[in-house]
């Protein structure tokens, strides 16, 4: 038996240890990318309303601008 | 004009929290009728053993009453929220922890006193040994205070949320673990002769601490919840 | 004649120099995470000798004992940051507790999973009700109530401060669960397991669990840094630094 296969038989508890370490991998590496997905959300959330405020601007702008103002009330 | 002193604010908290509920005595009956049906169950679902119903009726008894009581801890504030009554008591000159004290002490009367009333009767089905009465009621007489109090903080802190049944459920859990081993060893000595004073004793002691610190903490609790 | 501390500390609570002085330093705690992480590894896989009791089923300690210590550490840190919270309000306190929740709430996943794992072919069986694992279990639930009731509110800060109440209510039940199911174990004599019996742990096993003790350490400053960042981006999203971030990250 070669040493990586008495490595990965754990002298018989590899039923147990194996499942054990990739349950903590598992959950940490789930742990770090759930945030990373959030940053981007949140991200790109902000990014859409910068471009909702700045065609606002725009909107408003351009209404304040034409030479001939139609009624206007008082 | 002088303003009326405290102990009669507090006794007025206290009758108009009890004519309310009085109003609605179907609401009272509620947990009673849970209880019982929950209680009718388990020798359904365990066969009706008297050996195995007696072990077990302490605990049941205990766990039914404090279900039951979760079930009834919701309505605590909600209709005091909704009419903007609690808010009227936030900003009343009186000390905020008393007046919810009073509350309460009221929802306590209301939803586990019948409770404890009936428990005679829930253990009776289970054919818990009568010796072994007394130390079941003494336990609730403490144990429901106990979860009473505890069940106003968490109330408390849910009052600005929509949903909170089962959330309060996940909060109270954690909490009353000490409560329900304490109340259900005392019950479980009584029944093997065991001396069952030392966990009642601690349970006396923990419902001391409650009385004077819970209210407060449901004070604080409530200024958080409703600061929005 | 140390005054720049408290002066430093103020600025470190506001938000913008905490995203970038948590920014710079989380990639330093990931690699020190990982370092730590893989000497921890090899010395408790590879080179650390099998247990002359238990086999090689013992090398679950290295990552089960480093996870609750975790569970337990995280609570206190998410409690003082809470109890900072409540009485000075600063948004920052907040922030730290609530996003500790998650991170606390995983390691004692981690801890209870491993440990039944440990505890099947040691004990003979998954679960046992002693005093240590119902301890862990009732933590993980208050770890779940402290994330349920922030998520209740619609508020962030108003939720986050009624979930900072809670914690620290947890914080003074713990001992008090710990106590009462020690006391509940002793009435009912259960199956009395000793896990750390009189044998001292010798070197060879020691060192690589503090090397994994570290690592998870490091772990949870990198992702507590980088769930706070996140979390103050979308808190403070109205503000000039944010939209520069937001503007300046594609």
């Amino acid at each position: 038996m070669s040493s990586l296969q008495t490595f990965l038989a754990m002298g018989g508890y590899a039923a147990y240890v194996w499942p054990a370490y990739a349950v903590f991998f598992a959950v940490l590496i789930a742990d770090s990318v759930a945030p990373r997905l959030r940053r981007r959300r949140v991200l790109r959330e902000l990014r859409a309303r910068l471009v909702r405020q700045s065609t606002r601007q725009n909107q408003a702008r351009q209404s304040r601008e034409p030479a001939h103002p139609t009624s206007s009330p008082p | 004009m002088t303003s009326p002193g405290l102990a009669t604010a507090c006794a007025a908290m206290l009758r108009r929290d009890l004519t309310l509920a009085w109003r609605r005595r179907g609401d009272i009956a509620m947990p009673v009728l849970y209880a019982l049906i929950v209680t009718m169950l388990f020798p359904f679902a365990l066969g009706p053993e008297d050996t195995l119903l007696q072990r077990i009726a302490g605990g049941v008894v205990l766990v039914t009453v404090l279900l039951a009581m979760l079930l009834a801890l919701d309505a605590m504030f909600s209709s005091d929220i909704e009419d903007g009554s609690l808010e009227q008591l936030v900003l009343a000159p009186r000390p905020l922890a008393l007046m919810l004290g009073m509350k309460i002490l009221a929802h306590w009367i209301t939803t586990a006193l019948p409770l404890i009333v009936i428990a005679p009767l829930l253990a009776g089905m289970l054919h818990l040994p009568g010796a072994v009465m007394p130390v079941l009621l003494l336990a609730l007489l403490l144990a429901t205070p106990l979860l009473s109090l505890l069940g106003a903080v968490l109330v408390a802190l849910t009052a600005g949320t929509r949903r909170s049944g089962m959330l309060l459920a996940l909060m109270l859990l954690p909490l009353c673990v000490p409560a329900v081993i304490f109340a259900a060893g005392a019950v479980a000595a009584a029944q093997q002769g065991l001396p069952w004073l030392a966990p009642l004793a601690w349970l006396g002691a923990a419902l001391a601490l409650a009385v004077v610190l819970a209210p407060l903490a449901c004070a604080a609790a409530l200024r958080i919840a409703l600061d929005a | 004649m140390a005054s720049w501390i408290p002066l430093w500390l103020h600025k470190l609570g506001s938000p913008p120099t905490f995203y970038r002085f948590a920014g710079t330093l989380r990639p330093w705690m990931l690699a020190l995470a990982l370092l730590f992480g893989l000497i921890g590894l090899y010395g408790g896989l590879v080179l650390a000798p099998p247990d002359y009791q238990q086999g090689d089923a013992y090398r679950i300690i290295f990552i089960h004992v480093p996870s609750a210590w975790m569970s337990m550490f995280i609570y206190g840190v998410m409690g003082m940051a809470a109890f900072i919270a409540l009485v000075w309000r600063i948004k920052l306190a907040e922030v730290v507790a609530m996003e500790s929740a998650p991170i606390g709430a995983a390691f004692t996943f981690i801890t209870l999973v491993t440990g039944s794992l440990w505890g099947k072919p040691m004990w003979g069986t998954w679960w046992t009700w002693d005093a240590r694992l119902t301890s862990e279990l009732v933590l993980l639930f208050l770890y779940l109530g402290v994330i349920g009731l922030y998520h209740a509110f619609e508020d962030r800060r108003q939720g986050a401060r009624a979930a900072a109440f809670l914690a620290i209510i947890g914080i003074i039940n713990v001992p008090i669960v710990h106590f009462s199911v020690n006391w509940w174990n002793t009435l009912h004599q259960g199956s009395t397991v000793n896990l750390f019996g009189p044998s001292s742990i010798v070197w060879a096993m020691l060192w690589p669990l503090l090397c994994m003790t570290l690592a998870t350490k490091f772990y949870y400053a990198a992702s507590l840094f980088r769930r706070v960042r996140t979390d103050l981006l979308a808190l403070e999203g109205g503000k000039d630094w944010v939209r520069k971030i937001a503007e300046s990250e594609a």
